[in-house]
């Protein structure tokens, strides 16, 4: 399996078909479009999406319905397209995508950006950061409320 | 700030090069089509946000911060009927080393 040395977790190797790939990159970091899921046990459900073109470059993230469980999906019709899905319906969390919300971690608390999650399809691994303005969801969204929340 | 009032199918002109057009007005969102330079970034407000976000999100988290948010994690990951299907796309996702 190919290996790369990322400063946050050492030498890491990963499976070629694991690699989820970003067309457009992501928002604030349009030329970084190769992440790949790392794991570990000891900080499960957490998943960092690790770029493999910025060694330093990784994001900390929760599968979204650990952060909501009634969260839905809105994914735009560009996004679709990019995820290679019909226009006509949305995707399933679970069953047609892997959703994951980004975690900011600032001293005033963490949060979740919810008004984009990051949504790949699972069967072909295409990944966009899906920015939901209808969706009414926060960008910030509280991780722990009533703990000392941001904003 | 300037307020305009514009029928669909009316433009706006900003300086000499930058022209807006009232594309199509439904009930509760306006079609907008811009026209301008190449080298002019046009975003949506949202998807600065977002870009503003991910440079604030772009750290791996300290070991000790990263500890205080799954013990946070951990009974609120008790509440959840963990839907069996949502199991299977951890695995999927997994690239464990």
């Amino acid at each position: 399996m190919p290996e790369i040395e990322t400063t946050n977790f050492g030498t890491i190797s990963y499976a070629p078909e694991s690699i989820f790939e970003f067309p457009n990159g992501l928002p604030g970091f349009d030329e970084r479009r190769r992440f790949v899921p790392v794991q570990k046990p000891q900080t499960a459900p957490i998943v960092f999406l690790q770029s493999l073109e910025d060694p330093a470059l990784c994001f900390t993230t929760l599968p979204i319905w650990v952060v909501d469980p009634q969260y839905r999906l809105h994914v735009t019709g560009p996004d679709l397209e990019i995820l290679d899905f019909p226009a006509n319906r949305q995707p399933r969390i679970g069953s047609d995508v892997l959703c994951l919300a980004v975690l900011s971690i600032r001293p005033s608390g963490t949060t979740a950006n919810l008004l984009a999650p990051v949504v790949v399809n699972l069967k072909n691994y295409q990944a966009v950061q899906a920015v939901s303005p209808e969706s009414g969801y926060s960008h910030q969204h509280p991780l722990f409320p009533g703990r000392g929340a941001a904003c | 700030m300037l307020i305009m009032s514009r029928r669909q199918g009316e433009t706006i002109l900003i300086g000499n090069d930058i022209e807006i057009v009232i594309a199509h007005i439904g009930r509760s969102r306006v079609k907008v089509g811009i026209r301008a330079p190449r080298e002019m970034a046009v975003l949506a407000q949202e998807v600065k946000m977002v870009s503003e976000e991910n440079h604030a999100a772009a750290q791996a988290p300290s070991p000790a911060i990263l500890a205080e948010i799954l013990s946070q994690l951990v009974p609120a990951a008790h509440t959840l009927s963990a839907p069996s299907d949502e199991g299977s796309v951890r695995q999927e996702a997994g690239a464990e080393n």
